[in-house]
């Protein structure tokens, strides 16, 4: 295609008849490898058993922290996954998972994903890019023509689980995988517990609703900071927290407190999914450690397995996990 | 948008398509009502106007029967590919729903160009 942004030039293409010009050339080529990508879809859907999208309707809630925590933690469980990193503009899974300026391997006009940490596969505009300052400019059916070489011409393999990890809204990206992924499981939306992030994530349900993906349901990210220390034993403590609001607690025997402050409030992640009907997923807690993760390339799960951040990941993968299960099949006979 | 039951069964016949839904009930839609309401950018604009509408009627009477090749789109909607004239058009379920019941599947809309 020649809007493409990786090359999967066959030499020898359903053999175009030497007469014809090279316009009509490059239109059989396009129409076979066309074909051929289609046909790899409907393999995908048969190989790769559970697809989930990550989305969210505000950007900067952590949707691409919460996808790669999702794929690490089912890896850490032991499923075979990948991570489908479809925000083309602003592509960062691969320095979260610690593959920055790596190249991915093209063999026969098949994308070979890159693996990160625990074995997850990983596929991204960002090893595209010449350098990380470049900005991808492009057009929606350019990106389109993209996300479809991303879906179809990758090489997954067998997988358990494709996370895919959108950009914020409910635009071509999402739209262009709902309609090209066959038997995609659902939904999960990323939250903030603000009202101008809870407002962004109804339109994303709406948004699931329309295209008929279940919502798997809401996870509310960034919810709640806690803060430990160490004073006398049975000491009463106040600390002051975001828009002054008092925190008391008293520290155990051994001195030690903690607190968990509402940066964010709380709580308006479970509202939302209750008022529109949704499963609540869980609550992730606000970690600085997924920045310095982030920034670093290990993630907080990698570097911290059994940590809060860890822990919670892992509730909300076990819902994940049981919404997936109890839904039902719904297939349509077409003859 | 209306509550519609699933289908679950599509059968391609010479001239119309035989829907079964999950209820039970089955319906007949006809391949030139199916190509007349193609809700595509290029096709849907035309049935703003009687004369049009009625011009588009006839060119797809006029196509020589043929079963199209069905595909679905994610899991909100259907396409149909024909071997002449329009494959462009991304039919949601509830459209076949309101053209098997007879309804009209543009609401009594006009044309607006939106997502799909």
């Amino acid at each position: 295609m020649a809007d493409s942004p990786v090359s999967t030039h066959n030499p020898n293409p359903a053999a175009p008849s030497d007469d014809a010009s090279p316009q009509q050339q490059k239109q059989m080529e396009s129409a076979y490898a066309n074909m051929k990508r289609k046909m790899s879809m409907q393999e995908i859907g048969r190989k790769i058993k559970h697809k989930v999208m990550v989305l969210s309707g505000k950007g900067g809630v952590g949707k691409s922290t919460v996808a790669t925590g999702l794929a690490l933690s089912l890896a850490q469980e032991g499923h075979s996954v990948g991570i489908l990193d479809i925000d083309i503009t602003g592509p960062n899974v691969p320095k979260m998972m610690g593959l920055d300026r790596k190249r991915l391997h093209v063999e026969q006009g098949r994308i070979h994903p890159a693996q990160g940490h625990l074995g997850v596969k990983v596929i991204s505009m960002a090893f595209l890019l010449e350098d990380e300052d470049t900005p991808v400019v492009w057009r929606g059916p350019i990106k389109l023509g993209a996300i479809n070489q991303f879906i179809g011409d990758v090489e997954w393999g067998e997988l358990d689980y494709l996370v895919i990890d959108f950009p914020p809204g409910t635009s071509d990206e999402p739209l262009t995988v709902a309609q090209s992924l066959p038997d995609i499981d659902g939904m999960v939306i990323v939250t903030t517990p603000q009202d101008v992030a809870l407002l962004d994530s109804r339109k994303s349900i709406t948004f699931s609703e329309s295209l008929k993906v279940p919502v798997l349901g809401v996870v509310e990210n960034m919810s709640g900071y806690t803060i430990s220390g160490k004073t006398s034993p049975g000491n009463d403590i106040e600390i002051a927290g975001p828009g002054g609001k008092k925190h008391k607690t008293t520290a155990d025997s051994d001195g030690n407190f903690n607190v968990t402050l509402d940066i964010f409030k709380q709580g308006g992640g479970k509202s939302t999914a209750e008022e529109f009907g949704v499963p609540f997923l869980g609550a992730l807690p606000f970690d600085p450690g997924f920045v310095r993760g982030g920034d670093d390339g290990v993630h907080r799960i990698v570097s911290e397995p059994e940590g809060a951040s860890a822990i919670a990941f892992a509730k909300v993968v076990e819902a994940i996990k049981s919404q997936i299960g109890s839904s039902k099949s719904q297939g349509l006979e077409i003859i | 948008m209306p509550d519609v039951p699933n289908l679950t069964r599509l059968e391609r016949r010479d001239t119309d398509m035989k829907l079964t839904y999950f209820d039970g009930g089955e319906f007949t839609v006809t391949y030139d009502d199916l190509r007349h309401s193609c809700p595509c950018a290029k096709c849907a604009p035309l049935r703003n106007d009687d004369a049009n509408s009625k011009t588009l009627r006839r060119q797809v009477e006029a196509f020589a029967p043929e079963k199209p090749q069905v595909r679905p789109v994610g899991k909100y909607a259907l396409g149909f590919e024909w071997k002449n004239g329009c494959s462009s058009g991304i039919y949601r379920f509830e459209r076949i729903w309101a053209l098997a019941n007879n309804q009209d599947p543009d609401n009594g809309k006009s044309y607006v160009h939106g997502a799909w």
